[in-house]
């Protein structure tokens, strides 16, 4: 960043207090519905507490979405870290999970509690499909994004074929694949430089 | 007894954490190997249950590793399974941020994102294959999925909760 960006669009000035921090991932952490979270993050974070500037924002979501770990809680442990160091990272993510973890677990409870209805088990099929047409559409878009090289169309169907109709390990198919992944495209943005 | 289960759980779900390239979705697949067929700690049935319920509850997909354990070990089980997914690949997370943030936008970033995303999605699509697999009615579950995918691209602003309610209303209605 070159130092005259740093007005009012730059650098973000507010400091988060810990208890400050932890309320805010624990509000978005109970109200987050499927997805889409990094927007609100963005919302709460730079816009409204004015704690993390436009910049840092986008590269610690460019970390989140490129390391392994659920992006929403990748990116609330480096902006917890850059706001209050290791504490703010606990908090955060701890912020963040402790009102799903409940909800999951009550959901689950009331689900096994009612489980005679004949029904229930319809209802739950109906949402699971749903749910899956939802990945279907992260599919979709990640399909198209790799698509712009052969190679990434190719290391798509390679994983998927490999895992879902091969039935091979999960852990075998990611640790051979990647690396020839990202070596690939390290020679791309190499060419490309 | 319970010790055994929760070092089982240690040791399905932390590999699974630093593996989970793109999100808790990309493992779905890996955990419907270990869980239902290898281990047996639960049917098909109620994998498609669970995966269900983690959906359609606030909170990232990942927590169906949370809602794993607590089936098969309680409290404690639900515990250990989430700290077992979130603790380690939030630990790479935070390492990775302190060591790099410094230099940021650098060659290899760029080159380590676009190459595990298409590893990323090949894996959803795993996970997506595995669901459809495991549901007893493929053509009622395929039909839903493909509706709900179209939905959510003609009609961008349609809230989440509201096209899993759909699904459930279908599949209550058909089922």
């Amino acid at each position: 960043m070159r130092p005259d960006d740093e007005g009012q669009h730059g650098r973000a000035a507010r400091r988060a207090s810990l208890p400050a921090l932890f309320a805010v991932c624990l509000k978005i952490g109970v109200l987050s519905f499927g997805g889409g979270l990094s927007a609100w993050l963005h919302q709460e974070f730079v816009e409204r507490h004015c704690w993390i500037s436009e910049d840092d924002f986008a590269s610690s979501l460019a970390i989140s979405q490129m390391l392994p770990g659920a992006n929403v809680v990748n990116l609330v442990v480096c902006m917890g870290e850059q706001l209050r160091g290791p504490l703010g990272a606990i908090a955060a993510a701890f912020g963040f999970l402790v009102g799903p973890f409940f909800a999951v677990i009550g959901m689950s409870a009331l689900v096994d509690r009612v489980h005679d209805l004949a029904e229930l088990e319809g209802v739950l099929t109906g949402v699971a499909a749903s749910a899956s047409g939802l990945l279907l559409v992260i599919c979709w878009r990640g399909t198209r994004r790799a698509a712009r090289h052969a190679s990434g169309l190719a290391i798509v169907a390679a994983t998927a074929i490999g895992v879902a109709v091969l039935k091979l390990p999960l852990l075998l198919v990611a640790a051979i694949i990647a690396p020839i992944s990202v070596a690939l495209s390290w020679r791309r943005v190499k060419s490309d430089a | 007894m319970r010790d055994d289960a929760y070092l089982g759980l240690l040791a399905v779900f932390v590999p699974f954490s630093l593996i989970s390239i793109g999100g808790g979705a990309s493992i779905i697949s890996g955990m419907e190997g270990e869980v239902v067929r290898a281990r047996a700690w639960l049917t098909s049935r109620e994998f498609v249950e669970l995966f269900a319920i983690s959906r359609a509850a606030p909170g990232p997909g990942t927590m169906l590793a949370t809602l794993v354990g607590w089936k098969i070990a309680g409290w404690g089980g639900a515990v250990v399974a989430s700290l077992a997914l979130f603790v380690p690949s939030s630990l790479l997370c935070y390492a990775v941020f302190r060591l790099t943030n410094a230099h940021r936008e650098k060659a290899w970033h760029r080159a380590m994102r676009e190459g595990l995303a298409p590893v990323g999605t090949g894996l959803i699509i795993a996970g997506v294959l595995s669901i459809l697999q495991l549901s007893g009615a493929v053509g009622l579950t395929a039909t839903v999925a493909f509706a709900s995918a179209v939905l959510v691209m003609g009609l961008p602003r349609i809230p989440v909760l509201m096209i899993i309610a759909l699904g459930g209303a279908t599949g209550w209605l058909v089922g």
